[in-house]
């Protein structure tokens, strides 16, 4: 704030970017897009060859990264740099998935003149790697999972872990999220192949095949903390949402508030949240995952599973709660502002609820189908939010993830909200693939999710092929 | 960095191979063969030579003089190349597609996706010709959205055993559905 010599005050204008790399597919892609058109802001996309020709694109300046396998168009890291230099972008926003946490795009991003939507590349860096992050999180306070002490060497030390800490385990990628590079052995036996296929997954998925080892807990419920922090050192919270309804890590349903946290393990462990990312110095859109578990005697105790350095798919629920836009709060962090809110003012209301839609089929097994879509409907009206990149006549590529779209619904309580998501998903009309709707209309209208009589494990009131392929 | 190559009619395209800045494009009338200079293509500072691949057969066509370097993304156009007036105008590209038996057995891709042949990069195939297989043997793994998938031998119209007599995909292909995997003969 300036004051005048006349006593006019005048509020310094506000920094910001001209151009904007979207270096990402699909619905995120829409999502920055839509926040650079309300920022003012020219978004210019990075796409594949399959993507070339895609609805996201159309009327938009793009720059052709490279051939449809994303190891070489979204994943290649001097590409993507590179086409956001010559394509005039000043910044450049991850997404979710491929490279938004990874600490070398942020590094090199730097190197070049082209700020990166996210946290500093060391925060990344050590928030990445699964062990100094949980390192860090002890430090500030919060519980942790038993497991492995760093990245395991080989097989032989890998069941020499999971017989100090006890059946069954998981064994988790390095560099993992989104629920790819996990495997279960449940037995001795079990810990070499889980091993080597977590491996092989998370070497496909991320170019990195360190795992490491957790006891499984078995029956807790997935929370997680919605952080967001400017470079000024504010940290605020929007609340926890629940992820519980998952099928093989992968996220289907989430919801906030969680219905079963307690109020005051709530509000310890948000706080708890805010203060361990400020002591890593974190900046932007971040999330802290938790288990509720409830397997040991005595209150349920949140333990910290991992961090994400970038925007989740489900940022939506809070932000209908919250009524803060997290992609325009994201933007205006990494522009050098301070965040537009302080936490006293953050109210979070009612209860939201979103359903992905995925290209998948629930009744064989999940199996991904990709397709042309020959009929997209979806459902508009108060209190109903609608993400996707998907139009009448797109054909769904066999490359990516099978997100075809995201709907969110926003009601006084969790009934409410939960029926009018059945509602809007009644309005919901795609033809050409399979969808999970019908799964997402049985979870929603079962006696088990009404009820919470539900955990990581089970999908409520969905009596389909379900567990681990 | 080899260059991509696109058929327009009788006119030939190099390609860009990656996203950057190219310079030192060949002039007009330039005759382009595999393995000639296309110019340079510069990443994040980094200067990588550009080479014409296999097949390329033209000479360089008259545009107005760009100099300086021009922002290029991936399969965009660097040079278009009119067919060589040279007498040399030899064999033509024989594109020898292996035309296979269509009546034979075949075990087909269940799923769009990529192939993989071995379990891991460090592990041997999961079958190879001569194999013999059963039914419920896994015969390969398909990436399909970042899904691992493996493929187990069967299915309608397949027997319970077979002889591999061919593999028909290379390893980290990507496959149509439907499309054939392996070769087989009754046992």
């Amino acid at each position: 704030m300036i004051v005048l010599a006349s006593g006019q005050v005048r509020m310094p204008t506000p920094r910001s970017f001209h151009r904007l790399f979207v270096a990402n597919r699909g619905e995120v892609a829409v999502r920055v897009a839509v926040a650079c058109d309300q920022l003012g802001i020219t978004p210019v996309f990075g796409v594949s060859e399959a993507d070339r020709d895609a609805p996201w694109v159309r009327h938009r300046e793009s720059v052709c990264l490279g051939p449809a396998r994303a190891t070489q168009s979204y994943l290649d890291v001097a590409r993507v740099v590179q086409a956001a230099r010559q394509s005039g972008c000043t910044a450049l926003h991850p997404g979710w998935g491929f490279l938004s946490e990874n600490p070398l795009l942020a590094g090199l991003c730097e190197q070049h003149g082209v700020t990166f939507i996210g946290p500093p590349a060391h925060v990344m860096h050590q928030m990445g790697r699964k062990i100094p992050a949980k390192r860090a999180m002890a430090a500030a306070g919060l519980q942790l999972i038993p497991g492995s002490d760093g990245v395991l060497r080989d097989a032989d030390e890998a069941r020499a872990v999971a017989e100090r800490i006890g059946f069954p385990v998981l064994l988790k990628a390095n560099s993992g999220g989104g629920g790819r590079g996990m495997r279960i052995a449940r037995s001795l036996d079990e810990v070499a192949p889980a091993y080597a296929d977590a491996q092989a997954e998370a070497r496909a998925a991320f170019g990195d095949e360190r795992v490491y080892m957790e006891r499984l807990l078995e029956g807790g419920r997935h929370i997680e903390i919605q952080i967001i922090a400017d470079r000024w050192g504010n940290v605020c919270h929007l609340g926890e949402r629940d992820c519980t309804v998952q099928r093989n890590h992968q996220k289907l349903l989430e919801e906030s508030p969680s219905p079963m946290l307690d109020p005051s393990v709530r509000a310890e462990n948000l706080a708890a949240a805010v203060k361990a990312a400020r002591s890593i110095g974190y900046v932007g859109a971040g999330t802290m995952e938790f288990l509720l578990d409830t397997s040991s005697p005595g209150p349920a105790v949140l333990r910290f599973m991992e961090m994400n350095t970038r925007l989740q798919v489900e940022h939506c629920v809070s932000e209908v709660r919250s009524g803060i836009d997290l992609v325009h709060e994201q933007i205006r962090v990494a522009a050098g502002n301070r965040l537009s809110f302080r936490q006293d003012q953050v109210e979070l209301r009612g209860h939201a609820i979103e359903c992905r839609i995925n290209a998948e089929d629930p009744a064989d097994n999940f199996r991904p189908a990709p397709g042309c879509i020959t009929r997209w409907e979806v459902p508009s009206g108060p209190g109903i939010r609608v993400d996707t990149h998907v139009e009448a006549g797109y054909v769904v590529p066999p490359h990516y993830d099978s997100l075809l779209c995201k709907v969110i619904t926003f009601a006084a309580d969790r009934d409410a909200a939960a029926d009018r998501m059945l509602e809007a998903l009644g309005q919901l009309h795609c033809e050409g693939v399979p969808t999970t709707v019908a799964m997402h209309q049985q979870i929603l209208a079962s006696a088990a999710f009404r009820e919470h009589r539900y955990d990581t494990r089970t999908i409520p009131g969905f009596a389909g092929a379900k567990g681990n392929l | 960095m080899t260059a991509g190559l696109r058929h327009e009619g009788a006119d030939q395209q190099l390609l860009s191979p990656g996203v950057g800045l190219v310079r030192g494009l060949p002039l007009a009338g330039t005759l382009m063969v595999e393995g000639s200079i296309v110019g340079e293509l510069d990443v994040l500072g980094v200067l990588h030579v550009l080479v014409a691949p296999a097949g390329t057969r033209g000479s360089v066509e008259p545009t107005p003089l760009r100099l300086g370097e021009r922002a290029v993304g991936h399969g965009d156009a660097l040079v278009t190349l009119l067919p060589a007036s040279l007498a040399e105008a030899g064999a033509g590209p024989a594109d020898t597609t292996s035309s296979r038996d269509l009546g034979k057995l075949v075990f087909r891709s269940p799923l769009s996706g990529r192939y993989y042949a071995r379990p891991g990069p460090d592990r041997p195939d999961f079958v190879r010709p001569g194999d013999e297989i059963t039914t419920g043997q896994s015969v390969a793994l398909l990436e399909v959205m970042k899904t691992f998938n493996r493929l187990t031998y069967g299915g309608p119209g397949l027997p319970e055993r077979a002889r591999v007599v061919a593999v028909l995909i290379r390893d980290e292909a990507d496959v149509e559905i439907g499309a054939p995997i392996l070769e087989l003969e009754p046992v």
